[in-house]
């Protein structure tokens, strides 16, 4: 036993080993887990916020694309009813617009300098209309002096320069078109609709010679935008707790002391270049998100830990059932040695003793055979024990079925057991059933070796078996019940393996280990079915279940 | 037994599909319908000694001269990049023709001495310029009388062209609104049509020393087409409607403006169309179109020399393309709704017929779909007209429709005749739906002025009714309708697919209006003198800023749900190119599937015979997808 002993220590500390190693690795993988996690959220906190500013752009980009290219497709035909329709609509699709302001532009000539003959190109205004919403949210028009602003002189300048040095072979290209029909100051977009070709032909020529028979219209647009009329659109609240417009130059000092909050900020482009976004989220309310995030991987890990863990218990169990295997078949040979041995030690005796006499009477003569004959049997019986095993193990036999008349073939076991063992008590009952199709031999076999066992594991004074056949639905069940030493419960689960023995004072020899197993084999072999009940110094009771064949 | 029922099933399937083979109509391929025609614009020369014509060299237009004498046929040009718009014969056999150069803007004029067949540029014009043959002279072969936007591009002048020279000499200088010129036989003007916009006036000379003395003036709904002068006194033929609804042939003396007499009137239709021999002073016949073309015959020679060629040419319709001076030889055009037509010479002397040539000579009349008129009332109870071709095969109900609305001119009809575009369709098995809603000429005043400023109102609503009318007469399968409309048609598609988007499955436009704001402004140059015509029919964009904008689709690209395939040529006068592609981008941003085929150096219309083969080859597995299937 004791080099086993050594192999379950060395076994056990290379287990340890183990699983020290993976938890240890499992603590690391899920730090480093959490760490990436926790980087990554961080990451995005700082990276999402552009589309947060996309999604809040989206209606003034809508606007700014194509909202105000309407204005072209008036193609200078709108006055101030029409105008004061398109605001609506506007006002309506775009809150962030809250104030339009419409020119009325004119195109024509006008003198280069008070008294002179000269003209060149005239740009200027012929009426401008406010239009607001009320508290009504009805539409408002009123209209304005005609004095010339900021917003439309610019326009004019920038639209007088493009005359002035467009290609006219062509209609203008997007980047002119940004470059001079759009003027963008914060909080407000100024259009000019953009003319056809002709049209800036026709500008040019008047720019350079002045002459026209009558005047052109344009018409120009100032939309004045509220940035804090923005819907500001949270497409990632797990990480912003709160996105608020605020002015560039906003920066509360706190934030600096206080590390309770992840700030990050973005400006705004083009008419909304003096506000910004201004991104909050406190300390746990990331935390929270980056719990979130980390749960799925951490469960994963543990996944693969637990998965390891069970690779690792299946190893193991492989192995301490190989061990025992290796036990069994040590102790076999052990038993097997030692079975061989007496008989083959008493025909070594006779053969010496037969040799050392030198003459033999007529008794020695008889005792000498029949020790010689009984020996013999023992070990061919021994041989042929073994031999089946194998066979019914390899499945290398065949069942021969025949005609098996239960009596008859009960009576004829019990009849050679009373003749063998004469102080063995033994009765049937057969219930239901006179005959069935069986292999005679391999049934042979199971009683033999139950009748041998209850007869062998049973105090000298209790050596009884009641052998009881049922016919039970469409089973033959055979009970074999003595009134023997029993098996430990502990035990029970294991009578059945090869080479297994329970170890007590009647089988310190003449038994092998291989009985009951051969039996379980050639039940199963027979589709049958065997189990036992036992009580410890009470009695045992084995029941072979085989199916009914007629 | 599975087996045998699985192998009767088999073959009743294959019994089916095979006898769906006999009866399907061969699919005529796109080129066939759609190739630049064979042999086209043929004329004789004055003299009756040669015929030229038209025929593609390298896909390009290029002229051709044919002797009549020794049957000898000769290339006289050999343009490879673009073909020749127009052609025409001088009485010293040469012949003027005209080439427009896409891709620089640049318009040319070329002469060919019939003698050396040697082209000769005789001027080079620039962008936007129209030129138009008014008179070729008979004393003075070399000088044309010609029309010309050459000095303002919103008005023509006319010019004296010398073709040996070049040499272009002002003859009447357009003091702003004359719009029309009326030449005699000698290329003297003495007849003009001037427009204010509104109205239009008839203005005479006696003699061109005097100045025009207005003569007739009429309202743009009222029309007065002088034809020629009848060589009595100083009348002239004309086609007036003034004082009838109908459009009719008459006399008027030119020095009063009074109507002398009606030569011809019928209650059917508008006379559109005359024949007039310059030898005899005289009109012929008449033409006009009720559901199919109708003749009227004023003079007893013309009448004998048509009915022997009806009886040469059975059931087509005829009319004289082109004679020489001595009205002895004439080409002769013939075609039939599905014939696209042949050319012929006819001998008076000898009766005899010679066929000159196909127009498309792929396309065999008997695979073809005949163009039946249809007529329904609108939802205000007006009888509007119309054309259905249905597809061959005994299927006549339940037909998927195309509405096809093909409109270079928002008032113009669809009249009877072949038509490739309905025969391509037919021939895919569609049913083809034109319509001429109210505002469509030819159907008298009342009609075109029921249009006046109804674009988009009960214009359309004509069109919405004739869909109802076809789905109730179970012609169509109200679930496989498309649209298909060119120019005013595709606007029509466009309105009808923003405002009914239930009624059609998809649309296919050809350089499509979608702004009538671009469309007033947009107008050629040439065309100024029709804007304020154009403001009275359509609308105002001052004062009607708002109908204009509730009718232009480009307001209105977020109604559009169902897909559309938009061609055009990046090179259309008409078009405003910047505004389509803001229009498709706007579909594209809300999801319509849109498909936009922009075509470089293309005007109007494809003249690349392969722009134009690939263009329908689209269409034709667009409406394959969008109409589920094939029909």
């Amino acid at each position: 036993m004791k080099p086993q002993q050594q192999g379950y220590q060395k076994n056990f500390s290379l287990i340890i080993a183990f699983f020290v190693l993976i938890s240890v690795t499992l603590v690391v993988a899920l730090i480093i887990v959490y760490n990436l996690t926790q980087r990554y959220v961080e990451n995005e906190f700082a990276s999402k916020k552009i589309d947060v500013l996309e999604q809040t752009l989206k209606p003034y980009n809508d606007l700014y694309l194509n909202k105000v290219y309407e204005i072209t497709s008036y193609q200078g035909f709108l006055d101030s009813a029409s105008a004061g329709k398109y605001s609506a609509t506007v006002f309506k699709d775009y809150p962030f617009v809250k104030r339009t302001v419409f020119y009325d532009v004119r195109i024509g000539n006008e003198l280069v300098e008070p008294g002179s003959k000269k003209y060149r190109l005239g740009i200027s205004v012929k009426s401008i209309y406010e239009y607001t919403l009320n508290k009504q949210k009805r539409l408002t028009g009123t209209r304005m002096p005609d004095v010339e602003d900021i917003n439309f002189r610019q326009m004019a300048a920038k639209f007088s320069y493009y005359i002035a040095n467009a290609d006219t072979s062509r209609a203008p290209n997007p980047d002119e078109i940004y470059k001079t029909f759009y003027d963008i100051k914060p909080d407000k977009v100024s259009y000019l609709n953009i003319p056809r070709r002709q049209e800036i032909k026709a500008y040019r020529n008047l720019q350079q010679t002045g002459q026209t028979s009558s005047f052109y219209k344009q018409n120009m647009m100032t939309f004045y935008l509220d940035p804090y009329a923005l819907h500001v659109a949270n497409p990632h609240p797990e990480l912003y707790q709160q996105i608020s417009i605020k002015p560039v130059v906003y920066d509360p000092l706190d934030n600096n002391d206080n590390k309770q909050q992840y700030v990050t900020e973005l400006a705004f482009p083009g008419a909304f270049s003096d506000y910004k976004l201004y991104f909050m989220a406190s300390t746990n309310y990331l935390q929270g998100e980056i719990n979130r995030r980390f749960m799925p991987t951490g469960a994963i890990v543990f996944l693969i830990y637990f998965v390891l863990v069970f690779i690792g218990w299946l190893i193991y169990r492989n192995l301490s059932t190989n061990l025992k295997i290796f036990k069994l078949q040590y102790d076999f040979i052990n038993n097997f040695t030692h079975e061989f041995k007496t008989p083959v030690s008493v025909i070594k005796i006779a053969g010496s003793n037969l040799r050392s006499e030198a003459e033999l009477t007529e008794r020695q003569r008889k005792h000498y055979g029949r020790i010689l004959d009984e020996e013999a049997d023992r070990l061919n019986d021994l041989m042929n024990k073994l031999l089946s095993f194998t066979q019914i193990e390899n499945r290398s036999i065949n069942i021969k079925r025949k005609e098996v008349n239960i009596e008859e073939f009960v009576k004829g076991f019990i009849e050679t057991f009373r003749i063998k063992y004469p102080d063995f008590k033994t009765d049937y009952k057969i219930e239901g059933v006179d005959k069935f199709y069986t292999d005679p031999v391999l049934l042979g076999s199971i009683f033999q070796n139950l009748i041998e066992n209850a007869y062998k594991y049973s105090h000298p004074q209790h050596k009884e078996l009641f052998i009881s056949v049922i016919h039970e639905k469409r089973d033959i069940v055979f009970t074999f019940i003595d009134k023997g030493i029993g098996i430990p419960k502990s035990e029970i689960k294991n009578i059945f393996k090869k080479f297994y023995r329970i170890e007590n004072k009647y089988n310190q020899n003449g038994s092998v280990g291989l009985g009951l197993a051969f039996c379980k084999e050639l039940v199963n072999f027979m589709n049958g079915d065997i189990t036992v009940k036992s009580e410890l110094n009470q009695g045992s009771e084995f029941t072979v279940t085989l199916p009914y064949e007629i | 037994m599975i087996n045998h029922f699985k192998l009767f099933f088999l073959s009743l399937i294959i019994i089916a599909i095979s006898s769906c083979k006999q009866q399907q109509v061969r699919q005529i391929p796109v080129r066939d319908f759609f190739k630049t025609p064979e042999k086209t614009f043929f004329k004789l020369s004055p003299d009756g000694k040669y015929i030229s014509y038209l025929k593609p060299y390298k896909e390009k237009q290029n002229l051709f001269v044919k002797s009549l004498a020794d049957g000898k046929e000769v290339m006289a040009t050999s343009f490879t990049d673009y073909g020749i718009r127009d052609y025409s014969w001088t009485y010293n056999n040469q012949i003027v023709l005209s080439q427009d150069i896409i891709a620089l803007d640049q318009f040319k004029v070329y002469a060919i001495d019939i003698a050396t067949f040697k082209l000769r540029e005789v001027l080079s014009l620039g962008t936007n310029v129209r030129l138009r043959v008014l008179n070729r002279g008979r004393f003075n072969p070399d000088i044309i009388t010609c029309s010309l936007n050459k000095r303002d591009p919103a008005n023509a002048d006319v010019y004296r062209l010398n073709i040996r020279t070049g040499e272009l000499k002002p003859y009447l200088i357009n003091p702003g609104n004359i719009t029309d010129w009326f030449p005699d036989a000698d290329g003297k003007i003495r007849l003009v049509q001037a427009s204010d916009g509104v109205n239009r006036t008839i203005l005479f000379r006696k003699d061109e020393n005097t100045t025009f003395k207005p003569i007739i003036v009429s309202n743009f709904k009222d029309m007065v087409q002088p034809i020629a002068f009848t060589g009595t006194k100083n009348n002239f033929y004309a086609l007036s409607n003034i004082n009838r609804d109908k459009a009719a042939l008459v006399e008027i003396n030119a020095e009063n403006g009074h109507e002398e007499k009606v030569l011809f009137a019928t209650p059917r239709g508008d006379v559109e169309d005359w024949g007039y021999s310059k030898k005899s002073k005289q009109i012929e016949y008449v033409a006009w179109n009720d559901d199919k073309p109708q003749i009227h015959f004023l003079s007893n020679d013309a009448q004998r020399l048509y009915n022997t060629l009806i009886r040469q040419l059975p059931g087509n319709d005829v009319k004289v393309a082109d004679r020489d001076s001595a009205e002895q030889k004439f080409i002769i055009s013939s075609s039939t709704d599905t014939n696209p037509g042949s050319f012929y010479l006819y001998e008076s002397d000898t009766q005899k017929l010679t066929k000159l040539g196909d127009v498309n000579s792929d396309i065999k009349p008997d695979e073809l779909c005949g163009m039946k008129p249809v007529s329904f009332k609108a939802s205000d109870g007006l009888n509007i007209k119309g054309y259905l071709t249905l597809p061959q095969g005994d299927k006549n109900t339940n037909l998927p429709v195309v509405v096809l609305l093909l409109r270079n001119n928002l008032w113009s009809r669809t009249s009877w005749g072949y038509n490739a575009e309905a025969q391509f369709l037919a021939n895919r098995g569609y049913a083809v739906f034109q319509i001429n809603y109210r505002g469509c000429m030819g159907y008298g005043k009342a009609f075109h002025s029921a249009g006046f400023k109804q674009v988009g109102g009960k214009v359309q609503q004509d069109i919405t009714d004739g869909v109802h009318w076809l789905i109730n007469q179970k012609i169509a399968n109200p679930k496989k309708i498309a649209m298909f409309g060119s120019g005013f048609g595709g606007f029509s598609a466009l309105y009808g697919m923003s405002f009914h988007p239930e009624l059609y499955n998809c649309g296919v436009i050809q350089y499509g209006l979608i702004n009538f704001f671009t469309y007033i402004k947009d107008a050629p140059p040439f065309l100024k003198p029709y804007l304020k015509m154009t403001y009275e029919m359509v609308g105002n964009p001052e004062t009607d800023a708002d109908q204009l904008r509730a009718i232009s689709p480009v307001f209105h690209a977020d109604k559009i749900k169902a897909p559309l395939l938009i061609f055009q040529g990046a090179k259309d006068p008409r078009a405003n190119i910047s505004e389509l592609n803001q229009y498709v981008r706007e579909l594209k941003r809300r999801n319509v599937a849109v498909t936009y085929v922009l075509k470089e150096n293309e005007r109007t219309y494809f003249r690349s015979e392969h722009n134009r083969t690939q263009m329908y080859t689209d269409i034709e597995k667009y409406l394959d997808d969008n109409m589920h299937g094939k029909p």
